[in-house]
């Protein structure tokens, strides 16, 4: 039932999502942001999830970047149950499995690009020499090899969206879920940080899962899903 | 198992939110170390106050001061009324004899006519050399001065109750101490006596006797007749009852001869015997001026214990080993009364050199001029007799029940610690002291408390505004805990700027309190509590000494290092509730919407 790329055919089963659901409390109210998902993501592919604001792209990601877990339903994550994992099972997947990357970057404001980016490696057992050495390496690898010690307020945007996307590779996770990456940025930018992710990910280092408004981005993606009202309305793989 | 560098920048880059709560803390800090300051400053000012103890080494003062009449006192011991001119050395505690023990009732004006009757006896007795007969200091008109020694309201007792208090257990050493009130009088011999020379006068009496009766008529007619000189007129001539004495002629005396004796004796001449009187004059009329000074007798061996230690000599030296006319006169009175260490004192006819000028701190029990106690016993007709027994206990934990044991050996003995005494300095001192000690430590705990309440609340607030900062973490993989100690890291920060910022300002407080703190009256009531105030004989009373004190705030390493650590602890306190608040923060949060 599932539909796969002729690239991805026979690759690994990286999420099997069945039946999830996710339930908010709004006050008194109720909201369904997730209705019903059935999914399976193979390891290499570029997800692209597209839909109106509202019908639940971040939500999915969340549980997809194990932010957060289901109301009901399943999420596999390489064999795990995400829905049924204790919190130090998530927090782990989260540090060394899994990239996450937002629309509003989320930098430490007071860290430097470098700081922001070894901070990630703090929980895993790096040393803080190889920690600088390692995020210098990453930053120059986005573009940003001159601009280590900068703040994020003296960054552009484009420019912390490269820090947030080497801070999520920082511990070389095999899946990056980022959540509308370019919502934020002019068109010149947010074509540089297209271009810099769809090339991590075609240079076979990651499962790349984004969502966006923006069509050009899903022209890259080896599939596309559409959202609405919480359910997947449209699911196409491109040729 | 923290972000030491994101911890440093965290405080550093967010300065105002690090400085506003480390100031909230350092202004707790600084103020509960002011109020720590200032007691413990009110302490050592009261401890200054009662140093006297402490620095000669004496835990505990015994004395045998005025008893108030109790029920029991009327069967005093018989031993427990020493008189100036029997008094005997006793064994044992007799001579404190009972009724001490009589709680004193109603005012001190009362006292003296609440006085067992032995007391006042012996009270009355040993105080009354200075009703003297003046008249033996010369004759009458001569200027003299002289001293009298009385021991005001410490009666004396025999200095075997030295050795009795040295065996008590517990007790390191017993040193005499024997403290008069000296009344100099001065001024001119007076009359005493009035001298009257009466008699010497010769008197003549005429008078006239009863008739002769017949027999005594007839009587002297036959004894004149046997004399051949007179021949009597016959009988019923009528002669009789004329009443008339031939008194003429040689008959004349033959006459007189055979008169009866009773008509003889009229003859004489009276002769009044002369004497003197004596009038005693009472009161005796006198221009006598009278001085009051307080004079104290010490062992001269005892140099580091006692009523004056050797470490309280300013200059001069302490007694030599030939303290007889040797005397140390305290600073005070000796800069009133213009006296030199070297110089010579003569008091009641003998010389007294000035070896030494000594600074006693104020206690009850300052004297003004010290003597060697011998010197003193004697010159004061105290021989064998002290009023206070000087004790230094082995274990200064001991002295309550050394001095306990002392009273139950000497009953009817006052016994005094220093803490007793420190419980009787009363003025402004006392009162800001317990006003430290109640309101201080609660005010403290407020200021604390505030200080710990503002930093907790200002981190709440840090971490609500940091939620999406937090739950990014949480999102790139740190786990509650580090999160938790991350911010916990962040106020102990804060804690130990405030902890500096805080002892900082701590000595600023307690340097105010030095420049414009109030000066403080501390009264000490001293040894001759009980019927002190009882004024005997107009002498001025040296049972209460006041001194005033600067209120000062005394910071000690002890001090400080409270201060710190309550700076510490706000930054924990502060860390936990932030920590708790930042612990409920779900990794979805780095999505939330924050406007
Ligand atoms: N934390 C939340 N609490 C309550 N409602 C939420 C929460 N997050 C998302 N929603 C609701 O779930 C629905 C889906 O939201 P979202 O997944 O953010 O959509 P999208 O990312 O496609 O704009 C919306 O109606 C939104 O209001
Ligand atoms: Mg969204």
């Amino acid at each position: 039932m599932n539909e796969t790329t002729a690239k991805t055919e026979g690759a690994a089963l990286l999420y099997e999502l069945h039946g999830v659901e996710r339930r908010y409390l709004k006050g008194a109210a109720e909201v369904m942001a997730l209705r019903g998902i059935d999914l399976d993501i193979r390891a290499g592919e570029l997800l692209s999830i597209e839909g109106p604001s509202g019908s639940g792209k971040s939500t999915l990601l969340q549980l997809l970047g194990a932010l957060d877990t289901p109301t009901a339903g399943t999420v596999h994550f390489e064999g795990q149950d995400l829905s049924r994992a204790g919190e130090k099972t998530l927090t782990e997947i989260r540090s060394e499995r899994i990239g996450f990357i937002f629309q509003q970057f989320n930098l430490i404001p007071t860290l430097s690009a470098a700081d922001n980016v070894a901070i990630a490696m703090a929980p895993r057992h790096v040393s803080k020499s190889t920690q600088r050495e390692r995020a210098a390496d990453l930053l120059s690898r986005v573009g940003l090899g001159e601009r280590l010690d900068h703040l994020p307020s003296r960054l552009s945007g484009g420019e912390q969206q490269r820090v947030a996307i080497a801070r999520a590779l920082a511990n070389h996770p095999e899946v990056i879920v980022a959540d509308e990456p370019t919502g934020n940025l002019d068109t010149k930018n947010a074509a540089g940080v297209m271009d810099l992710l769809v090339g991590l990910q075609s240079a076979g280092d990651v499962t790349l899962i984004i969502a966006t408004h923006d069509p050009e981005v899903a022209r890259h993606a080896s599939r596309q899903i559409r959202m609405r009202d919480g359910r997947i309305a449209k699911h196409a793989t491109v040729a | 198992m923290i972000s030491v560098g994101y911890l440093g920048k965290e405080l550093r880059r967010r300065w105002s939110r690090t400085l506003v709560t480390a100031l909230g803390l350092a202004a707790g800090v600084g103020l509960v170390m002011g109020i720590m300051g200032v007691s413990n400053g009110l302490t050592a000012a009261q401890n200054q106050a009662l140093s006297p103890l402490s620095t000669v080494g004496t835990d505990v003062i015994v004395t045998r001061t005025v008893a108030p009449a109790s029920a029991s006192s009327s069967t005093a011991s018989p031993s427990a009324s020493p008189s100036a001119s029997t008094r005997q050395p006793q064994g044992g505690g007799g001579f404190f004899g009972p009724g001490a023990g009589g709680s004193s009732r109603g005012g001190a004006a009362n006292q003296i006519n609440d006085l067992n009757a032995t007391d006042q006896a012996a009270l009355l007795n040993a105080n009354s050399s200075i009703l003297t007969d003046l008249s033996k200091l010369g004759p009458a008109g001569t200027a003299f001065t002289h001293d009298f020694f009385v021991p005001g309201t410490l009666i004396t007792f025999p200095d075997a109750a030295v050795q009795d208090v040295a065996k008590v257990e517990g007790v390191q050493s017993a040193v005499p101490g024997l403290s008069l009130q000296a009344l100099r009088e001065s001024g001119t011999v007076p009359a005493l006596t009035d001298t009257v020379t009466t008699g010497g006068q010769t008197l003549t009496a005429v008078a006239r006797p009863a008739p002769l009766t017949d027999a005594e008529q007839a009587q002297v007619r036959a004894c004149i007749q046997a004399s051949g000189e007179f021949t009597p007129p016959a009988p019923g001539s009528g002669t009789r009852g004329s009443g008339g004495f031939p008194r003429t002629g040689g008959a004349n005396s033959a006459f007189t001869k055979c008169l009866p004796e009773r008509y003889q004796q009229y003859e004489a001449q009276v002769v009044v015997p002369e004497q003197t009187i004596t009038r005693i004059l009472n009161p005796p009329q006198t221009d006598t001026q009278s001085k009051t000074y307080t004079v104290a007798g010490v062992n001269p061996s005892d140099k580091t214990t006692g009523l004056i230690t050797v470490d309280q000599v300013v200059s001069g030296s302490w007694f030599t080993s030939k303290p007889a006319n040797e005397i140390l006169v305290n600073t005070a009175y000796a800069s009133t009364n213009g006296i030199k260490a070297g110089q010579t004192l003569a008091i009641n006819g003998s010389n007294y050199t000035v070896v030494g000028l000594v600074t006693p701190t104020l206690t009850g029990n300052i004297s003004d001029i010290y003597f060697d106690l011998n010197t003193l016993q004697a010159v004061s007709t105290n021989a064998n007799r002290v009023n206070e027994v000087l004790v230094k206990v082995t274990k200064s934990s001991n002295v309550d029940a050394v001095a306990a044991a002392i009273q139950k050996q000497l009953p009817g003995a006052q016994v005094l610690t220093a803490k007793s005494l420190a419980n009787q300095v009363t003025g402004s001192l006392a009162n800001a002291q317990s006003l430290a000690n109640t309101l201080g430590g609660a005010l403290a705990i407020i200021i604390l408390l505030a200080a710990f309440l503002i930093a907790a609340l200002l981190t709440m607030s840090s971490v609500a505004k940091r939620v999406r900062e937090i739950g990014t973490l949480r999102a790139i993989g740190w786990s509650r805990g580090r999160v938790v100690r991350q911010i916990m890291a962040e106020t102990v920060g804060i804690g130990i700027i405030g902890a500096v910022v805080g002892v900082v300002v701590g000595l600023g407080v307690c340097g105010a309190v030095d420049a414009f703190g109030p000066t403080l009256n501390a009264t000490t009531s001293g040894l001759n509590v009980g019927a002190s105030t009882v004024n005997l004989f107009h002498q001025s009373s040296a049972a209460s000494v006041s001194q005033n004190i600067h209120m000062q705030a005394l910071l000690n390493p002890q001090i400080v290092l409270i201060g710190i650590a309550a700076a510490l602890v706000g930054g924990v306190i502060a860390g936990t509730f932030g920590g708790w608040r930042a612990s409920r923060l779900a990794p979805a949060s780095a999505l939330r919407d924050l406007g």
